[in-house]
């Protein structure tokens, strides 16, 4: 049974517009499983992703979680578990620890904040023992990886992630891919990448879904993102 | 001493005519003097800057005058309404961040809380029957607006820039399962305190550093300096608590307009004006 599904959604990257930037696309992701959407820069990735989590309300369609709406489990407590990594790492410039442990702070995030599971995560990330560094002093790459860790820990059902390794070198794809094959087999973690590696996708994931079809402005397909 | 209530508090004031209004001018004119003669270029501003102030007041004067007599509720109301909407426009004219629909939300916050605060001086404090008497309620609502809008302007500027610059750590918030108040919790109390800086900067200085506006014209007006200075702790009170009051009013329903119950923020509706 799908854990995350979607079915017949539009999203626009302007929420003042009704011209959808993709349309008609439907998707389950199964416990456990990895599922890639590619397609080129402008074609509307971090926007379904951004819509996938309603950060942007889409034009139409619906996004269900164990066959429950958004407003049914309650936005907090949904985007606790589907959690969206962006592309850009957000950290605050206090410590990498108190950036870990940021989430916890939230009503809807279950459990507490575990500092061994952190250091555990951290280094399977391949970031050295630094928990008390301050997050600003940290490469992008880096940085990326600690926002994996950092949603990780929250142990969401289904990780939405925008270009994970875009910053990263090849072994540090490989160390973060190794995580998240780790944590997909020990409790059934569903992964969504939006990525334009297509090698990645087919090496990850179990299915890839090409977003170039379903975009509706064709023009901006190929166009740098910020052009 | 004479009771606050009577024209007998005001009547130890030693009348100024035009000769001493003249001769104050010609302070004004030592500074043309100097602005020439080092050719900083302000005498034109300086004059048309003192010409403002005199006719400006002039006519504040002749209008008080007018409005304190024994008058109609209702000119009484469209005064109050003037300066209610000139205040809310004003405050946020002087933000660089606005969005549709905020001259609204200033005027619900500015006459909220300058009503309330207005309202309980003249009727509790002051004891002024009716509450509403001219004399005492225009020149209160007017300390309190003009502080307030100098705290909203701050609170809105702050509150929108960091809601527009910082827009990705709120959504990373939102993204991690924060709720809408919990992602505006810090933006919001950052403003609140921006806006109340200045207030809480005159409090701590009053009478240090500089003998506040007010007491200084009720002594130049011939109150005794001692019930001055009680009349201006009751203003220095009144504004801290108006300008609280409307900056907490302020921040709380730009949160309502900018973060739907979807939990998601609307930052698309933050413009910046410059100049």
């Amino acid at each position: 049974m799908p854990v995350l599904r979607i079915e017949d959604l539009a999203v626009t990257a302007d929420p003042r517009s009704d011209r959808p930037l993709i349309a008609g696309l439907s998707l389950t992701v199964g416990r456990g499983e990895a599922v890639a959407v590619t397609g080129p820069s402008g074609c509307g990735k971090t926007t379904l992703l951004r819509s996938i989590v309603g950060l942007i309300d889409p034009l139409n369609g619906t996004v269900t979680l164990d066959d429950k709406t958004p407003p049914v489990v309650g936005w907090p407590t949904f985007r606790s578990r589907v959690c969206l990594v962006p592309q850009r790492p957000t950290l605050t410039d206090h410590t990498i620890q108190s950036n870990l442990a940021r989430p916890f702070n939230f009503k809807s995030t279950a459990g507490h904040y575990d500092p061994d599971r952190a250091r555990a995560l951290l280094d399977r990330a391949g970031l050295s023992d630094e928990v008390g560094r301050s997050a600003a002093t940290l490469s992008q790459g880096q940085q990326q990886r600690v926002c994996l860790v950092r949603s990780l820990l929250i142990a969401p059902d289904v990780l939405l992630l925008d270009e994970p390794t875009s910053a990263l070198d090849s072994e540090a794809v490989k160390l973060v891919e190794a995580l998240l094959a780790n944590e997909m087999a020990e409790r059934g973690l569903s992964v969504l990448i939006a990525t334009h590696d297509t090698t990645q996708a087919q090496r990850f994931c179990t299915r890839v879904l090409d977003l170039s079809p379903l975009c509706v402005n064709k023009k901006t397909v190929g166009e740098p993102a910020h052009a | 001493m004479p009771d606050p209530t009577t024209n007998e508090f005001i009547s130890h004031a030693i009348a100024l005519d035009s000769w001493d209004l003249s001769l104050a001018a010609g302070l004004v004119l030592i500074a043309g003097v100097v602005s020439l003669l080092l050719r900083l270029g302000l005498e034109k501003r300086l004059l048309i800057a003192s010409v403002r102030t005199v006719v400006q007041l002039l006519l504040l004067g002749l209008v008080l005058r007018f409005v304190f007599e024994p008058t109609s509720h209702w000119l009484l109301a469209v005064i109050v309404a003037v300066m209610l909407l000139a205040a809310s426009h004003s405050a946020v004219q002087r933000s660089d961040t606005r969005f549709p629909g905020l001259t609204l939300l200033a005027l619900i916050s500015l006459a909220v809380s300058a009503m309330l605060t207005t309202i309980v001086v003249t009727a509790l404090i002051i004891g002024v029957e009716p509450w509403y008497q001219p004399r005492y309620m225009i020149p209160l609502l007017g300390m309190i607006l003009g502080n307030g809008l100098t705290g909203v302007s701050l609170c809105v500027d702050q509150l929108l820039t960091t809601l527009r610059d910082k827009r990705s750590h709120i959504e990373m918030d939102l993204a991690m399962g924060a709720t809408r108040w919990e992602a505006a919790r810090d933006p919001l109390r950052n403003a609140v305190r921006r806006g109340m800086i200045p207030i809480l900067n005159s409090m701590s200085v009053v009478g240090i550093v500089a003998i506040p506006g007010m007491m200084t014209g009720q002594i130049l007006a011939g109150a005794d300096p001692a019930q001055a200075a009680k009349y201006q702790i009751v203003v220095m009170f009144m504004i801290a608590a108006a300008t609280s009051l409307c900056c907490i009013m302020m921040a709380l329903l730009i949160y309502r307009r900018l973060f739907n119950s979807r939990h998601q923020l609307r930052a698309e509706h933050i413009t910046r004006h410059t100049g």
